[in-house]
């Protein structure tokens, strides 16, 4: 489970989760039915160009939460990239786009999406519960053919990993949200006017909208404040995301393209032993790495001596996600390199596992383990000591 | 006092959903999502009536592995949707069945292209990895560069299909 918000409700209890679901459920099926969208027609609207309800509803949600979520970030309080890492879900470009047209023709045939058509069902629609009925089957449909062939060579086509617009841009996350403040606006604008021109009415503003759009300016504005804030940047109340040794090396192993991890202990330190493929870059010449300009997309672990409390300002500078290996490399050579007893035959299946993986790892690194090392090198059950050039390092 | 035909300002409604969704991100650390639970049903229905077909399908058979598949984040969430729709419908006059369509649309057309329209949301939403909740809103709003080129292809997929549809909203 990863925390990136002070006030997050633990997960690890069933119950709480439940009911944080029901609540967050209840609020989502309760505004959607207030803003109409238990009303097929209503959804409809939107591709007749008579009222744009779809487009001012979703665009001003969507506003709400990056201004929410960047005003956060900005003052430290929230890491944006790790709560975009945990929550949205990877980009396949091609399947997005083919499924989005999909699901554009699904709506105004249907006049739901699934999230309305649960709404529709609660307000007795026959037509919604077809419509549900008929995601039912269509996930199904796609699910039977999505591993074979074809199918799933395109289901699985141009995986890009996390992209985030801010990334591809180049910008930091709160411009980004005070440019699409004002790019939604001029949509709704936008929208308007088409609403006056296809129905012929002139509809005036309510006061509802001055506010709406005063807010989420102010808002804007606010998150583009805490950039200005020389202190919002260095003195994040947040302690730096650290990593664990277990899952460095688990990480290592299963998707090493998507780490980078640099040593920064001294030279000599780094050459006789580190985590296998560590570069050996001592603090002093990080800054040649200049890890503000190489792209973002690997996470970078970085290993000390025993730990650190934040992050070199060198490496804070890179643009993804920095993890401080916990307890430093002595964190990693108690776990990796010492050995460690068995659980007993009953202990739970995880444990196990974990133990597997540490030992797995300890005989790969150390030449002790599963097979008996033929030199007397093993003697006793003292750690052993390696010379130079072995585990993975340049082996 | 009560207006059925009286619906939030959208904008209003608007800010009120951004904020639901930050207390999905803030305090649960998930989204939102609708489309989810379907594969789920799916599953659960499927092991009844034809086990060995769930297990030679990967994605069911994955849900399936799961000691109890309806025991998930979506499942509860789509729980409380349905439960915040029908308090909402009912406080406001809402609730009554029946079929939403044109004045003038028959009635066949309208349900067959309900259960249509929805088959091809199921496909769009598996391809995509979520629908318009779980893809376009939760991922658009944490400026996932899918999100948005998915949101896009809604609405153009929306406009060209529209006016083949056209009769049954009429």
């Amino acid at each position: 489970m990863t925390y990136f918000f002070p006030f997050q409700l633990p997960a690890a209890n069933p119950q709480v989760a439940m009911l944080a679901a029901v609540f967050v459920g209840f609020g989502f099926g309760f505004v959607l039915e207030r803003a109409g969208f238990g009303n097929s027609r209503k959804l409809a609207a939107q591709f007749y160009g008579t009222e744009m309800v779809m487009l001012k509803v979703m665009f001003t949600a969507i506003v709400t939460a990056i201004l929410g979520t960047t005003v956060l970030a900005g003052l430290g309080l929230v890491d944006l990239r790790a709560l975009g890492d945990t929550i949205a879900s990877d980009t396949f470009l091609w399947p997005m786009i083919a499924g989005g047209f999909l699901i554009g023709v699904g709506i105004i045939f249907s006049g739901y999406c699934p999230g309305t058509s649960i709404v529709g069902m609660a307000s007795g629609k026959l037509d919604a519960v077809l419509a549900y009925f008929g995601v039912v089957v269509g996930q199904v449909l796609w699910a039977e053919v999505e591993t074979h062939g074809a199918f799933a060579r395109f289901h699985n086509s141009s995986a890009l990993g996390h992209v985030y617009l801010y990334d591809l841009l180049k910008v930091p996350p709160q411009a980004l949200a005070a440019a699409i403040v004002l790019v939604a606006i001029g949509a709704f604008l936008f929208g308007e006017k088409v609403e006056r021109m296809v129905t012929g009415a002139a509809t005036d503003a309510p006061p509802a909208r001055r506010w709406v759009f005063a807010g989420v300016g102010a808002a804007g504005a606010i998150g583009l404040a805490t950039l200005i804030l020389p202190a919002s940047g260095a003195a994040r109340p947040v302690p730096a995301a650290t990593i664990a040794a277990p899952e460095l090396a688990r990480r290592a192993l299963a998707e090493p393209w998507k780490l980078r991890i640099l040593d920064v202990r001294p030279l000599a330190d780094c050459a006789k032993e580190r985590v296998p493929g560590a570069e050996c870059t001592p603090l002093e010449t990080l800054k040649k790495l200049d890890l503000a300009y190489v792209s973002p997309s690997r996470d970078l672990v970085v290993v000390s001596e025993r730990g650190l409390p934040e992050a070199p300002a060198d490496a804070r500078a890179y643009g993804g996600r920095v993890l401080l290996l916990e307890k430093g490399f002595e964190g990693w050579r108690e776990w990796a390199l010492a050995p460690a007893p068995a659980p007993a035959p009953s202990a739970p299946e995880p444990e196990q596992q974990a133990w597997r993986l540490r030992a797995g790892i300890r005989s790969a690194l150390t030449g002790v383990g599963a097979p008996p090392p033929p030199a007397p090198a093993a003697g006793g059950g003292a750690p052993v000591k390696r010379k130079a050039g072995g585990g993975g390092c340049s082996g | 006092m009560r207006n059925p035909d009286k619906y939030w300002n959208p904008y209003v409604a608007g800010v009120a959903m951004g904020l639901v969704l930050l207390a999905a991100y803030l305090l649960v650390g998930k989204g939102l999502g609708a489309s989810g639970p379907a594969l789920r049903f799916a599953t659960v229905a499927g092991e009844v009536v034809a086990p060995a077909h769930v297990a030679a399908t990967p994605p069911l058979a994955h849900l399936a592995e799961e000691p109890s598949p309806l025991s998930n984040y979506f499942v509860f969430l789509g729980i409380g949707t349905l439960l915040g729709g029908f308090v909402a419908a009912y406080t406001a006059g809402r609730m009554k069945a029946g079929v939403t369509r044109g004045d003038t649309a028959p009635l066949g057309l309208r349900l067959g292209l309900a259960l249509g329209g929805g088959v091809l949301l199921g496909v769009g939403a598996r391809l995509a990895r979520g629908c318009a909740s779980g893809q376009a809103l939760t991922g658009g709003a944490l400026m996932s560069a899918g999100s948005w080129a998915f949101m896009f292809a809604i609405f153009g997929g929306g406009y060209a299909a529209a006016y083949l549809v056209r009769r049954q909203w009429r």
